[in-house]
């Protein structure tokens, strides 16, 4: 199995990506395979474009998943990951889906920098950067259950996907710090919990009676949502491998940075419904891998997209347009994923808006799911 | 000819049509232009319009699907929303139109206008004049309609 992706872009940021990534920086997949789904993330930033013909990329201004090069993706389908995710974003930056997007290139005053290359082809290809998951928390299994033995007290389950052994911590009230740490603000009413797994797939989590935590001691107001800033959320869960993940990837004079653990953050809020029981909201998952944080994003329409599967007749794999060929493209920034790719070019140059909610687009994400590996 | 270089997605839903039509909705093509379909539309239950047969004509230009199709109503039929020459004023087949609807979706979004009028976005004033001052009266004026011109004879 192999992916590759490419975006077009209908305004000058698409010069950011106007490079070819080597594709020696390809980092190795995981192979196995026990779900249909698949996560794409991509790198803040551009690697060196060596080897290529191309320029390098002017430095972007804004760090954004769609000024950064190279969107990488997990292998497909990755038995990692709980649904299609993509996007990078940075701690402690305005982390919203729309506070991420930079504001148009509009420059007023001192000169722009050199004019942009000649206008690319619609779509630019490029090679996708893989990224593998070592652990998955599945987001959707996450619950809080009373502690049988201390009824005041609510433990953490859940669901994962492990492919090495390695370690949960479980944290209330965390604060992200650079570099994905995290920092508990109320040691005193819950100190983090760290508790060992071991690797294998469709594991469930029960967190060990004793452990828990005694919601008396917060406000539901304050458990129901993150900090306004959105780097401390009520809850988070840090999965971590004790193996860093090897990596493929030529660096070139570089030192592989291996040194940096291989995690997935899961930050969560906490509500209480009708039944007074408390239940969990999954806000966001990150990765951390090799010193990039990847955040993840869902791709809608992205689960029935697998070509190998493909048959002429199949709805719900087809591109709604010309319900001929399979659907490879993914729109941004609501993240459909209905059409394929003739057929998004041919609708950028017309109504340019996403057909399932009708949204401008402002760029195009080619999923292409080859049936042999690169 | 208007045959050749059908684009293989309208073959497709015309087959889809046919092989699964919408409850209370048929549409075929015509023999000689593929692209133009005889459609009827049974009067939805519980709607001034129950118990009639609405034939409609509906046409898929050349930009189709980027471009909505065509339809008019055929049948006479008292309704706020359709004018006296059939014409239907419906925003999926203007403004909101998305190449990601069909045929299909296109006659069941029609069938539903039948069951809920929308005398605030009128095609036809007088009609939808009559729907807001006295609305048993104009439900009762569609019903007589759909007994005279709609009665599937």
């Amino acid at each position: 199995m192999g992916s590759s992706w490419s975006s077009s872009s209908n305004n000058n940021r698409r010069r950011n990506n106007n490079y070819c990534q080597n594709p020696s920086q390809l980092i190795a997949s995981s192979s196995s395979s026990s779900s249909s789904s698949s996560s794409y993330t991509h790198p803040p930033s551009p690697p060196p474009p060596h080897g290529s013909a191309n320029p390098p990329p002017p430095p972007p201004i804004y760090s954004s998943y769609y000024s950064s090069g190279g969107y990488s993706t997990c292998n497909y389908p990755n038995p990692m990951m709980g649904r299609a995710n993509f996007g990078p974003n940075y701690p402690n930056q305005n982390n919203g889906w729309a506070g991420i997007r930079p504001p148009m290139m509009m420059m007023v005053g001192p000169p722009p920098p050199p004019p942009p290359p000649p206008l690319p082809p619609y779509v630019d290809h490029q090679q996708a950067k893989k990224v593998r998951n070592d652990v998955n928390v599945h987001k959707d299994t996450l619950r809080l259950e009373v502690d049988q033995q201390n009824l005041d007290h609510h433990l953490v389950s859940f669901v994962f996907d492990a492919l090495f052994d390695g370690s949960f911590t479980i944290f209330y009230f965390a604060k992200e710090e650079p570099n994905c740490r995290f920092v508990p603000l109320y040691p005193e009413a819950y100190m983090p919990v760290k508790v060992p797994f071991q690797k294998g797939l469709g594991q469930k989590f029960c967190q060990p009676s004793g452990t828990g935590i005694d919601f008396n001691f917060f406000e539901l107001d304050e458990l129901s949502r993150p900090s306004s800033g959105e780097d401390v959320f009520p809850l988070v869960i840090s999965a971590e491998t004790c193996l860093p993940s090897v990596s493929t990837e030529e660096h070139l004079g570089n030192p592989p940075p291996s040194s940096f653990p291989h995690m997935q953050i899961t930050q969560a809020v906490i509500q209480r419904n009708n039944e007074k029981a408390f239940h969990v909201r999954v806000v966001r998952q990150i990765l951390w891998i090799d010193g990039v944080r990847y955040e993840l994003r869902e791709i809608f329409g992205i689960g029935n997209s697998a070509p190998e599967s493909f048959k002429d007749d199949d709805p719900g794999k087809e591109c709604v347009i010309c319900m001929t060929e399979p659907k490879d493209t993914a729109v941004l920034p609501c993240r459909h994923m209905c059409m394929c790719n003739e057929c998004a070019k041919t609708l950028m140059l017309q109504s340019n808006k996403c057909p399932i909610c009708r949204q401008p687009i402002e760029e195009l994400i080619e999923i292409k799911i080859n049936s042999v590996d690169q | 000819m208007a045959n050749s270089n059908l684009p293989r997605r309208i073959i497709k839903e015309t087959q889809r049509l046919l092989s699964e039509p919408a409850p209370g909705i048929s549409a075929s093509p015509s023999e000689d232009n593929m692209r133009y379909f005889n459609v009827m539309i049974l009067g939805p239950s519980q709607s001034p319009y129950e118990g009639g047969v609405f034939k409609l004509e509906l046409f898929l230009p050349e930009e189709y699907p980027m471009a909505a199709p065509k339809v008019r109503f055929l049948t006479k039929i008292y309704h706020p929303n359709i004018d006296k020459l059939g014409r239907i004023c419906l925003d999926i087949l203007k403004d909101k139109w998305s190449p990601a609807l069909q045929i299909r979706t296109v006659l069941l979004s029609i069938q539903a206008l039948l069951s809920a009028p929308n005398p605030d976005d009128p095609l036809s004033e007088n009609i939808a004049k009559h729907w807001k001052s006295n609305e048993a009266e104009a439900v009762e004026t569609a019903k007589e309609w759909t007994r005279l011109y709609a009665s599937g004879a």
